[in-house]
């Protein structure tokens, strides 16, 4: 098992140094950022001067190479913006990513998984086309509007919950619930897919024939069957859920890493671009060495070869 | 019941001593002489204090730590500093204070945003211990925006933790001191127990919150949740000004909006011919992109760059009339007479509504045979090529130069980076303008200038900008300036 985790780690170095160079091509390539930081009347000598500071007279590649040195040692330098390091930066604002995300994963899984097998069970029922019809909305509707119609809603109009920003459990309600909706979504119709499937399967009908009671049946025996594929979904769908933060995070004031990446691709402050990336690229090659490992766990026929 | 009991719990986030102002962005430093962004300036500005300041009201200049200043000849600015002021941390604001203060100014390596303004500042010396004198390279006439720009921060503060932390947490003179900074969520100062002047009255607690969506910003604001909210949409301005619990404070921007008519050697196209330059001025009905894009929230520019209260406004030039038979007729005139096909470069997301106003200028002009190519262009790379020229043959921007003629009209002269018009007489102009200390005088030769560049027509006059700020009603006298900046000194908070 360890040296499976091991092998699987070693397996993630290539990803993170195509991670590094394509990060580090995309920002440099989009434009100069002391056009943006400095104010267009400013005089050439200061911003030679300011470009000397941050090393962007440099030459593309010796700027690649000072970087990759400097990134392996998780210093990506600081901030052009706030002139301090970038990971200082970074990690101020995990805690209210972590928060966020993880109850909106919380929230997706504890309502999806149950909806879905709700779905699979009544099959074809009002309950089924009603979980079906939600989930498609959910699918379908992009974060950003579905945030700001949560705004007017219930924020706004029946006064229930904040804007945005962040303190109580309430200001949670609405970023975690956006976040949730397209995981929830997902979860619910794979979670159906994956049970009608498994409700099919010899095991099934002996473990009725047995005489067990229909909770044990699901939950025990068609359920972790079912699970698999959810499983992987849950892990691929985190990446996506790190990409929604990013909204999220700036519909609703929410002072999170999402934001502050959203901030500094404006502001071409490559350093924070950089480090944003890199650490959501850590999170979500994590995450699915987790899933592996979970896979194996529900599945004994999975090896770690 | 529900909205009733949540409702009562949350709600009370902006209470009756608590001032909650909602910003688009979080400041980078609280250190005003850091960055030139309007929200990092309000914030900062309510700790640290500048020699002068500009009253929103009226545009008024006026002493703050400073009690006046006077020229004793074209190069040289005394300035006397007020009496028995201390920052908050008890060490006395004073001609060593300004001093040190000065030389971060002009070191541009500290202050790169600022390089334009201090320029003119050559040294300082200590003439007593509340008198400063400042020596100019050369006669520089506005002195007054130079020295309203000047921070004073306290040396030995200062020195203890450089500037990164001190924008961090700033110590200052002003009427509220730092408490506490969650970035991103927010910053929160407390009233100066031993503030020097009037404090603001009524706030017990003054909370900036950055909140980057315009729909959420407003939202707040009609909830409670906050009691100033800036930048907003011109959408969100409409439902603020028709709640009762709400004002809408409208302001004048200093922000410029004009279509770039480049008529640069290096830059070939039929804009090179004046009289297709006055064509397409003809051309555009900017009233109706006022009234129909903006909502009657625009000034139209009276056929010059600057506004109607400044120095040198022109009040004599009429501007161009929206009359697309007699641009017809003038481009035909020129040698177009079936018009010509142009690029057109705009920015989205730069400006309010600049891909609507686009469009619609782009309609204006296709009516009198004047077909373009829309180039769109994302924020960052519209603002690269602006600088590095590229913004030809025409473009749409908005520019918000400093409040003063020469800031301005500099844009226009031939050795400007990105000016899109050589033009001797133009230019002996201004350079006349920079150095004429008598404002009289002064006013003559931008009212000049104005003439000239309204024949030119180096530009399509547009029009000027209006930011929107929506306030509770439980502010008084809340006011702000062109350039996005806003201040506490007078304002008041009640029940």
């Amino acid at each position: 098992m360890l040296r499976y985790v091991a092998r699987r780690l070693l397996m993630t170095l290539p990803v993170f140094v195509g991670i590094l160079l394509i990060s580090f091509l995309l920002t440099h390539l989009s434009g100069d950022p002391t056009d943006l930081l400095l104010t267009p009347d400013t005089p050439d000598a200061v911003r030679e001067e300011f470009r000397r500071q941050h090393g962007l007279d440099q030459p593309i590649w010796v700027q690649f190479y000072n970087f990759s040195i400097r990134a392996v040692q998780g210093d990506f330098g600081n901030s052009l913006r706030f002139n301090q390091p970038a990971v200082e930066l970074v990690f101020e604002r995990l805690g209210a990513t972590a928060e966020l995300a993880i109850a909106a994963m919380l929230l997706a899984i504890a309502v999806g998984i149950p909806a879905g097998v709700v779905a699979a069970y009544r099959r074809n029922t009002p309950v089924d086309l009603s979980v079906r019809a939600v989930t498609l909305f959910g699918l379908a509707v992009p974060s950003f509007y579905l945030g700001v119609i949560f705004i007017v809603v219930f924020a706004v109009w029946l006064r229930w919950l904040p804007t945005g920003g962040r303190g109580t459990w309430m200001h949670l309600v609405l970023p975690a619930t956006v976040l949730a909706v397209d995981q929830l979504a997902l979860i619910a119709r794979t979670t159906r897919s994956c049970m009608l499937d498994v409700l099919n399967q010899d095991y099934v009908r002996t473990a009725r024939s047995k005489g067990l009671g229909e909770g044990w049946v699901t939950w025990g025996h068609a359920l972790r069957n079912a699970f698999i594929p959810v499983v992987t979904v849950i892990g691929l769908q985190f990446g996506i859920l790190l990409g929604g933060v990013v909204v999220t995070e700036t519909v609703f004031s929410w002072p999170g890493v999402g934001r502050l990446a959203v901030q500094a691709i404006y502001a071409r402050d490559f350093p924070v671009v950089q480090a944003t990336v890199m650490l959501f690229a850590v999170i979500f090659v994590v995450v699915n060495l987790i899933v592996d490992i979970i896979y194996a766990l529900l599945d004994p026929r999975i090896g770690y070869k | 019941m529900l909205a009733t009991v949540l409702g009562a719990g949350l709600l009370g986030s902006a209470s009756a001593s608590t001032l909650v102002v909602a910003q688009n962005f979080d400041p980078q430093t609280l250190w005003p002489n850091g960055t030139t962004a309007s929200d990092n300036l309000n914030a900062g500005s309510a700790i640290v204090e500048a020699l002068f300041w500009v009253n929103p009201d009226g545009e008024v200049f006026s002493p703050l730590l400073a009690t006046g200043y006077e020229l004793e000849n074209d190069t040289t600015v005394l300035v006397r500093l007020r009496e028995g002021v201390r920052f908050s941390n008890g060490e006395p604001m004073n001609a060593d204070a300004v001093i040190h203060s000065f030389n971060v100014f002009v070191d541009t390596a500290q202050t790169p945003a600022y390089a334009r303004v201090s320029d003119p500042f050559q040294s300082i010396e200590r003439v007593d211990d509340l008198t400063v004198r400042i020596t100019l390279k050369y006669p520089y006439p506005p002195i007054e925006l130079a020295l309203s720009q000047l921070y004073i921060t306290p040396p030995g503060y200062w020195n203890e933790v450089g500037l990164q932390a001190y924008g961090l947490h700033p110590i200052g003179t002003g009427p509220f001191v730092f408490d506490s900074w969650s970035r991103d969520d927010q910053l929160v100062m407390l009233p100066n127990p031993d503030y020097w002047g009037e404090a603001p009255d009524g706030v017990t607690r003054l909370v900036w919150r950055p909140v980057p969506d315009d729909i959420a910003r407003s939202a707040g604001l009609t909830t409670g949740e906050y009691d100033i909210a800036t930048s907003l949409p011109v959408t969100a301005a409409l439902e603020i000004d028709a709640n009762p619990d709400l004002s809408l404070v409208a302001v004048p921007s200093y922000r410029i909006y004009q279509i770039i008519l480049s008529s640069l050697e290096a830059h070939p196209s039929p804009l090179h011919d004046v009289r297709v330059r006055q064509a397409l001025n003809h051309a555009i009905d900017k009233d109706a992109i006022i009234e129909n894009l903006l909502f009657g929230y625009g000034v139209p520019l009276r056929g010059q760059v600057l506004r109607e209260p400044q120095l040198g406004f022109n009040p004599d030039l009429e501007d161009y009339a929206y009359d697309p038979a007699l641009a017809r007729q003038m481009l035909a005139e020129a040698g177009y007479p079936n018009g010509f096909t142009i690029d057109f470069k705009f920015p989205s997301g730069r400006y309010a509504q600049d891909r609507e106003i686009s469009e619609a200028v782009a309609g204006m002009l296709a009516e009198v045979g004047v077909q373009v190519n829309m180039i769109v262009l994302e924020p960052g790379e519209f603002l690269r090529q602006l600088r590095a020229s590229e913004l030809w043959p025409m473009a749409y921007v908005g520019l918000a130069p400093q409040d003063d003629p020469d800031l301005q009209v500099s844009q226009y002269h031939s050795t400007w980076r990105y000016s899109y018009i050589h033009n001797a007489e133009l230019d002996r102009l201004i350079d006349a303008g920079r150095q004429e200390m008598n404002i009289e005088a002064r006013a003559a030769i931008y009212r000049d200038a104005m003439t000239l560049m309204h024949e030119q027509a180096p530009i399509i006059f547009l029009f000027g900008g209006v930011d929107f700020y929506g306030v509770s009603n439980r502010v008084s006298n809340y006011t702000a300036r062109g350039d996005g900046r806003f201040f506490f000194y007078g304002v008041s908070v009640t029940e």
